[in-house]
């Protein structure tokens, strides 16, 4: 009680609250019931220590999030809220272009953000002109998690190139056993692994330039992923038949040992102890590659230009995203990048790597949903479907992106 | 037909056809066995020994941890409360509207019954942007009684639909000798209308209340605020961004349909209690 | 009878008193007492958002921006949804499909159901429960559900195809391009035979008993019971069963979003998918709008004249 009273009051010190500050916020996110009960007592320290009652309203769900679909509704209908969670990229973009954020630039200054959070995910968040629409939330790494009684029963060690990954696959499947599973059925799992093909095969550069569509889809190492795809299906690398699986119900073959591999993020520490699984018979690698660099994306919170309680709303995400905040609820602020915070690491041994990436200057590339339009992103899944499915080739399916590139780009 | 003279062939047609119906009910029940194998398990057991098994160890208090952290105290009583105030309501309302289209002459009613079916055509997707707006602008957006108008409106063309059905069929000579008798409109609606359309009412009493009991986009876009949500949007909760809570979510769903399966069998009486009898033509 | 009729075959009144006068206007307005509730709610409710989209169909709109920001681009929505979206004319040429065999399984099985499972015993009130029972399930529990059943790997419906020696038969049910829609078909015929069953239910309970008695007596058999008393007699049941699975085949969207996400690919999309893909997901407003006007068009046009129809005799 004591300290929870101490809490408080060194809380009310620290938040700057602007005088005519109204006593709620709406607060717009995508908590399940865990996540929920999680955030139970940090939003009652902020009230305590504010008197602003945060009134929480989460739209859970998962692959196919009906989140955006509220919250665009919610801004386009003039009832925002005043504080919302968003992720990276493309899926908050339209957001900002109709001009319904607000631009955070002066609270960076205010607040000293720029030192709060690693450089890359900033400059994600940073907007062509300069001007920046969101606080990072969380930073997500993604890679191939493995069982490691598996790898250890064939002799195998973490692979560092593309040869060495595509040779633990072929022992593996020599011996019945799948090298990786997933489940394709919102597109965007089955993109992670052309993702990373694509890393590889045309290298940094290049696939930064066609993720930005300065440089064509349709070239030789484009075809290049695809062919890989198509052969990790071909020999049954993949689990089979997953295009219509649900993206958690892929986790299923590696949990009953059929299958080695899922492609996940750091959040899979917490899914398999929700699995009933024993994390630590369980280990990942970032997917090599030449460049070094990996899989990441940010969430972020958002200020909505409409919002009638944008300086209460500032206070809140300048506390929300304090790494002492974060300290005083580890569990709350899982996956948390800001400085001051540290996971628990004999608790999270993964979660504690994952910080050590993501908070290094080791180099990251967007999954191809935050990089492309959710339109455009629609095609890619058609085309990438198309290749698993085998009733488009490799060099059909890079032409056939590169088409929907130009009609989604072509004017009018 | 049961009490009808049936001959011996008829009888022996009769049994297989229901004993061949017994053995497809079986297989009509097998998803429901599975949310139920899922529900009584932990998520540890459902994945190690696979969805389809008999559970190693029967976990009960999934049902009360799925009341608890679903908060389903907070979303049943918003549900009951709405299909209580909607289903009766809309069902008097579209009853009201059918009567006149089914046995008045008047001009306009064939435009006025086209009007109405042309709101079966309309995709409620597209409308749950202006709905938005409309319930903003009438300050009860975020509360429960946001999803009672859309959800009348959204009823009523259906309803009218079977109620003007239903109602041409009642004989004409029942209202003709009423309004020589010197009955109101309004008492023949009430006295006679409605009481030999028990069958039909009680049909789409069960169809209504399921409608909306179980609606999710309208509810999911016009109420953010957890004390006025409803039941199928609290069941969202179990699913997150990168993990799901089968089991309790399967517990949240066997607690979910108890109210509206005990609705279905109460009024089931009403569609087979051989009203028939005193409908005669 | 309309008022003209009526007036006729009364004796004459020489001169129509004032409570007379009265009483005509009343009878000429009391259709629209009877019908002002409902006109009220369904006007407010339903007309004006769908005019709302009547509107935003005719601009290039986010969906997002405020409306101001709104830019008029014609019947160029209209335009493209004909010409330029293949995937629209695949949705469209699925909704067919759909709409097809909507009209034929789930009717027959749900009459067939209705006729035998009609009456008190206590077999037939179980029978009626179950059958119905699909109907009650929350839609996340039929797509979770129906997902594990068909899971290519250790899915209920490949153990069972296996298990009866038809091993070959085993596929990937939602993952392939060709069975994905087929396969969320049968998901659709298990929850919705409820539908017709109960409707039909109510439609039998209106023929009166003593027809089949006196037929029965006559010496007809059951077939020609079902052909010339059942039939005929649930006749406005058709119109409204019928007409009913044809307006959902073609507004069909929760099971498939649910089960399909129009996947793979888009193989599976139909209008009313690629609809809400395009208004809420592709941040095309307008051209969302547009469809679902579209959408309602087709219905109006194939099922009121129908409807007319059938319901003038």
């Amino acid at each position: 009680m004591t300290m929870r009273l101490l809490a408080t009051t060194a809380l009310a010190a620290t938040i700057a609250l602007p005088a005519a500050a109204q006593d709620e916020l709406r607060f717009f996110n995508v908590f399940d019931a865990t996540a929920s009960a999680l955030w139970v007592e940090p939003l009652e320290a902020f009230r305590e220590a504010t008197g602003v009652r945060v009134e929480s309203e989460s739209i859970a769900g998962s692959g196919a999030a009906v989140y955006p679909d509220v919250l665009r509704t919610a801004i386009a209908s003039g009832s925002p809220p005043d504080v919302f969670f968003m992720w990276g990229g493309t899926i908050a973009q339209p957001f900002v272009d109709a001009g319904q954020t607000r631009d955070l630039s002066d609270l960076y200054e205010e607040f000293g953000w720029n030192d709060r959070f690693p450089p890359w995910i900033i400059d994600r968040l940073t907007q062509p002109d300069g001007s920046i629409h969101g606080v990072p939330f969380k930073a997500r790494g993604m890679g191939l998690w493995y069982r490691k009684d598996l790898f250890e029963q064939y002799g195998m060690t973490e692979p560092t190139s593309y040869e060495e990954l595509a040779q633990i696959c072929e022992t593996f499947i020599e011996n019945g056993i799948h090298c990786a599973s997933f489940g394709g059925q919102f597109g965007w799992h089955t993109m992670r692994l052309v993702d990373y093909f694509l890393e590889d095969t045309c290298g940094a550069e290049t696939h930064d330039a066609i993720n930005a569509r300065t440089e064509t889809w349709d070239q030789q190492c484009v075809v290049d992923a695809f062919a890989r795809l198509r052969q990790w299906v071909d020999d049954e690398w993949l689990v089979p038949n997953f295009l219509g699986v649900t993206p958690t119900d892929s986790r299923m073959p590696m949990y009953l040992g059929n299958a080695a591999m899922v492609y996940e993020g750091g959040w899979f520490e917490n899914a398999l102890i929700g699995d009933g699984q024993d994390p630590g018979e369980y280990a990942f690698f970032l997917p090599p590659t030449p460049s070094g660099r990996f899989h990441a994306f940010p969430e972020q919170w958002k200020i909505p230009a409409q919002s009638t309680n944008q300086e209460t709303a500032a206070a809140f995400l300048d506390w929300i995203t304090d790494g002492e905040t974060h300290m005083q609820w580890r569990a709350a602020f899982e996956g948390s990048v800001s400085a001051g915070y540290s996971p628990d690491c004999d608790a999270f041994p993964h979660a504690c790597r994952w910080t050590e990436f993501l908070t290094s200057d080791r180099g990251t590339y967007p999954p191809t949903d935050q990089a492309f339009e959710r339109e455009l992103i629609d095609g890619f899944f058609e085309a990438q479907d198309g290749v698993v499915a085998g009733l488009i080739t490799p060099e059909e399916a890079a032409a056939m992106i590169q088409r929907f590139v130009e009609e989604f780009d072509s004017p009018g | 037909m049961d009490n009808i003279v049936a001959s011996f062939a008829e009888r022996r047609t009769d049994f297989v056809i229901k004993l061949l119906l017994v053995g497809i009910a079986v297989f009509w029940l097998m998803p429901f066995v599975v949310i139920f194998l899922t529900a009584i398990r932990s998520q540890g057991d459902m994945i190690r020994n696979g969805i389809f098994s008999w559970p190693e160890e029967l976990r009960w208090d999934n049902f009360v941890a799925a009341w608890d952290t679903g908060r389903f105290n907070i979303y049943f009583r918003n549900s009951l409360f709405l299909i209580l105030v909607k289903v009766p309501l809309g069902l008097l309302i579209a009853s009201l509207a059918a009567y006149p289209l089914a046995k008045m002459k008047f001009r306009g009613s064939d435009t006025v019954f086209i009007l109405f079916l042309v709101g079966l055509a309309v995709p409620i997707q597209v409308t749950l942007q202006p709905l938005l707006i409309m319930m903003s602008s009438l300050g009860i957006a975020n509360t429960l009684w946001a999803l009672i108008p859309p959800y009348l409106a959204f009823g009523l063309p259906f309803q009218i639909f079977v109620m003007r059905g239903f109602f041409r069929i009642l004989p004409n000579e029942l209202i003709e000798a009423a309004r020589m008798d010197g009955a109101s409109e309004t008492s023949i609606f009430f006295r006679i209308m409605l009481p030999l359309s028990l069958p039909p009412l009680a049909t789409l009493a069960i169809i209504d209340t399921l409608a909306t009991w179980n609606e999710f986009l309208i509810a999911l876009v016009l109420i953010s605020a957890n004390s006025s949500r409803t039941v199928p949007i609290g069941l969202m909760q179990f699913q997150g961004q990168y993990q799901s809570q089968f089991t309790l979510l399967m517990a949240g769903v066997l607690i979910s349909i108890i109210p509206v399966l005990l609705i279905f069998l109460f009024l089931q009486r009403y569609f087979v209690a051989g009203l028939a009898g005193s409908v005669k033509g | 009878m309309t008022l003209a009729e009526t007036t006729a075959t009364r004796p004459r009144v020489r001169r129509r008193s004032a409570a007379a006068e009265r009483a005509r206007r009343f009878a000429a307005i009391r259709p629209w007492l009877f019908l002002a509730p409902a006109l009220l709610v369904y006007g407010g409710f339903l007309v004006l958002p769908m005019l709302f989209t009547l509107y935003t169909s005719f601009y290039s709109w986010d969906g997002i921006s405020p409306l101001a920001n709104m830019t008029w681009v014609g019947l160029e929505n209209y335009v493209r949804a004909f010409t330029a979206d293949t995937v629209a004319r695949r949705a469209f040429v699925n909704n067919l499909f759909w709409t097809a065999g909507a009209v034929i399984i789930p009717t027959i099985i749900g009459l067939f159901l209705a006729i035998a499972l009609n009456g008190v015993a206590a077999v037939n009130r179980a029978l009626r429960t179950i059958y119905y029972a699909p109907a009650v399930l929350p839609l996340v529990a039929v797509g979770l559900i129906w997902g594990w059943m068909y899971n290519p790997n250790f899915g209920a419906v490949n153990l069972f195809l296996r298990e009866i020696g038809l091993g070959h038969w085993a596929g990937g049910w939602l993952s392939s391009h060709t069975m994905a829609l087929p396969a969320t078909f049968i998901t659709f015929v298990w929850s919705s035979v409820g539908f017709p069953m109960i409707l039909y239910l109510a439609g039998l309970q209106t023929i009166p008993r003593e027809l089949y008695e006196a037929a029965r007596i006559d010496g007809a058999s059951r077939w020609h019971c079902f052909r010339f008393i059942t039939l005929p007699g649930l006749v406005e049941t058709h119109v409204i069963v019928l007409s009913l699975a044809v307006i959902n085949g073609f507004k069909v969207f929760d099971l498939i979003y649910t089960m399909t996400y129009g996947g793979p690919g888009r193989s599976t999309h139909v209008l009313g998918t690629w609809m809400y893909f395009q208004a809420f997901q592709f941040h095309n407003a307008g051209y969302g709008a547009a469809l679902a006007w579209i959408i309602a068009a087709i219905v109006l046009v194939v099922a009121v004249p129908y409807i007319r129809r059938m319901s003038r005799s």
